[in-house]
């Protein structure tokens, strides 16, 4: 359990986090969503223990932050945005600096080589691997401790949808393992697809924490989408049905929405709730597209 | 932990072709370029004149002085004008009217102390010439006396006897080429050790092996520790080129003179220094692109003030007075007593000290901005 109780944390005049709280559970997918400069990874660089804390109290797993901070350095490993690691080294001499400098055990080096699919690239050079094989290393890298909480700052910025999905499948199984993941990102996709929580933080300051589920089945799923026709335009060019477009109402305006369109002879082709979005959810709460 | 760290950044250094040739050809280069280049300028061998010298007199006595002038090795005769750095024209009647001048024609290239040190070797065989008449004159009045006149050799080896002051003894070209390219060298880790410092910190490899409990103090001394060899590796490429190769130019080979406790000193106390500084630029900077231009213009500045551009005994008291605010002076000054004076470790003690606590305190702001950086964020 990581507890964060109303902390902190300025640089100079400006106020990164402001009196925050947060509760994370044991073994969840926590995803952590702000707009830039929301203070998402001063968080991170502060559960971390590489930046301090000027107020408020922080305890991971039973250790409190303040005192305890090499004992949380040993259960916890931090994937960066950027990749964090030696480019002109091979990906072996990578592996084995950061396991050497952990004291990693052998069966830990293993299992980060082989979730992460980095058995036959051990001898490449780093510099010479892929987008996603340098994720997937960078990641790897995070793994040779055998962590019980993981934090992700943005890991799959600048892939390709293919190694997007690897990556977000490989932290499914961190879950299945019992880690305790804690993920930023700017895709609400990937958010909604793995996370079983999710906190929104806004100027150092937190709106909302509550389940994906509750978000998205009680705040946003009143939204329905109609998907109308121009049936007079079809008709008059003796085509078959081809253009349409979708409008969207509310539940409790559902009735006078279907009578506004017939009175207009707008056939309609079909009335769906809207797909649950986060992303929607997040814009209307923060007011802003820059996540 | 402690070894792979320094195994990591050796591995990084060793696949740097661009520091590797900053660190060790470039100065290799420089220092039998410059050792070549200055020979003539540093060299104590006999000075030679080229002469060419014409006659109207034709005289015992101006005979006399042509045949001395041909005989004398500071001296080359020749026998066109254009081949000449010297003009000497003796004019008619110059034996028997004493008021007659030599006529000296100087190629404008020649600086003043060249033509006075010609004019001072000339005038002995003016003299000797008119000795040497005057004592022919003598010899049917007063023999004793032609005889004493006979018997005075008027050149600089007889009336001077000169020793060197082993103290102030000035150094050859090698001597003063060696030391200088050792120093600059040396602060030029400042190029590779910047280039990898920056990337850690900007792509949070620093950070990352901060929360993986690697201490600020552990990763200055395991970046430490490479660059001290790598500086001493430096030290003794660059004394077997001063030993070895550049007498294979025809110049000077390095002679060292002190004990070798001495340069592991001096060299040990100069890497401090060198680190120091390299990391302190390299953790302020914020870009590799700056950290390389500023340290590469701090590292020309250092050198020109500290006498490895010019050497410090030709610059004026004030300038000399300001380069003993570098630490490559007093690398440069450590070096030349040991190579010149037969400096042991005790006499070079000082110049060590004040390399060694230049170097720690420079290491320990630079920690204290990395740690301030780290806590940033930056």
């Amino acid at each position: 359990m990581i507890q964060i109780s109303n902390i902190s944390k300025s640089f100079s005049n400006t106020k990164a986090l402001n009196n925050l709280s947060l509760n994370i559970k044991e073994g969840s997918v926590f995803g952590l969503l702000g707009v830039n400069g929301a203070g998402k990874t001063t968080l991170l660089s502060i559960l971390n223990g590489l930046v301090d804390i000027d107020s408020g109290d922080i305890k991971i797993f039973g250790y409190d932050l303040k005192k305890q901070k090499k004992d949380i350095k040993k259960i916890s490993s931090i994937i960066p945005q950027h990749l964090a690691f030696y480019e002109k080294l091979t990906v072996k001499e990578n592996l084995d600096f950061f396991a050497d400098i952990q004291n990693a055990k052998k069966e830990d080096y293993e299992k980060a080589l082989q979730v992460n699919s980095l058995e036959k690239l051990l001898n490449q050079k780093a510099s010479s691997l892929s987008g996603g094989q340098k994720r997937r290393l960078n990641i790897a890298i995070g793994l040779l401790n055998n962590p019980k909480i993981i934090y992700f700052d943005e890991p799959t910025v600048g892939l390709d949808p293919k190694s997007r999905n690897e990556i977000l499948d490989s932290i499914k199984n961190y879950k299945k393992l019992g880690i305790t993941v804690i993920y930023t990102s700017h895709y609400m996709t990937e958010i909604e697809k793995i996370c079983d929580e999710v906190a929104i933080i806004d100027h150092g300051e937190l709106l909302i924490q509550d389940t994906l589920f509750n978000l998205l089945s009680n705040k946003i799923s009143d939204i329905i989408t109609i998907e109308i026709v121009y049936q007079e335009i079809v008709d008059s060019l003796g085509l078959s049905v081809k253009n349409s477009s979708f409008i969207e109402t509310k539940e409790g305006e559902l009735f006078n929405t279907i009578n506004l369109l017939k009175k207009n002879n707008i056939s309609i082709k079909q009335i769906k709730y809207a797909s649950t979005n986060l992303e929607k959810y997040f814009l209307d709460i923060t007011g802003s597209s820059d996540a | 932990m402690l070894s792979a760290m320094i195994k990591k950044e050796f591995l990084l250094v060793l696949r740097d072709k661009h520091a590797l040739l900053a660190l060790f050809v470039m100065p290799a280069i420089f220092i039998l370029i410059m050792s070549v280049a200055m020979r003539d300028q540093f060299s104590t061998n006999t000075i030679e004149f080229t002469v060419y010298a014409q006659d109207s007199d034709k005289t015992q006595i101006s005979k006399k002085i042509i045949s001395d002038i041909k005989e004398d090795k500071n001296f080359t005769l020749v026998s066109h004008k254009t081949e000449a750095q010297f003009l000497a024209y003796i004019p008619k009647n110059y034996s028997k009217d004493t008021n007659k001048k030599i006529e000296l024609v100087v190629n404008k290239s020649l600086k003043s102390d060249q033509i006075e040190i010609f004019k001072s070797m000339l005038s002995k065989h003016l003299l000797s010439a008119r000795f040497t008449s005057m004592a022919e004159t003598l010899k049917k009045y007063s023999p004793e006396t032609s005889k004493i006149l006979s018997s005075i050799n008027i050149s600089n080896e007889n009336l001077y006897k000169v020793k060197y002051n082993d103290l102030k003894s000035m150094p050859n070209s090698t001597q003063q080429s060696v030391p200088s390219w050792i120093v600059f060298g040396m602060f030029f880790i400042i190029i590779p050790m910047s280039t990898i410092y920056v990337n850690e910190r900007k792509q949070n490899t620093l950070a990352r092996l901060n929360s993986m409990n690697v201490s600020i103090l552990w990763m200055s001394i395991s970046k430490s520790i490479p660059y001290l060899v790598i500086n001493q590796i430096q030290v003794a490429i660059m004394l077997g080129v001063g030993i070895f190769l550049v007498p294979m130019f025809n110049t000077s080979a390095l002679e060292i003179n002190g004990s070798l406790g001495a340069i592991a000193t001096i060299s040990l106390a100069l890497s401090v220094s060198a680190i120091g500084v390299s990391t302190l630029i390299a953790v302020s900077a914020s870009s590799s692109e700056q950290a390389t231009t500023i340290g590469g213009i701090f590292n020309i500045l250092l050198g020109a003030i500290g006498g490895v551009m010019v050497p410090k005994y030709i610059m004026p008291e004030s300038m000399q007075r300001i380069s003993e605010f570098s630490p490559m002076s007093w690398g440069l000054d450590g070096f030349l007593d040991i190579f010149l004076k037969s400096a042991n470790a005790s006499m070079i003690l000082e110049d060590a000290l004040k390399l060694f606590v230049f170097g720690i305190i420079s290491l320990i702001i630079s920690m204290i901005i990395l740690r301030i950086r780290i806590n940033k964020g930056l």
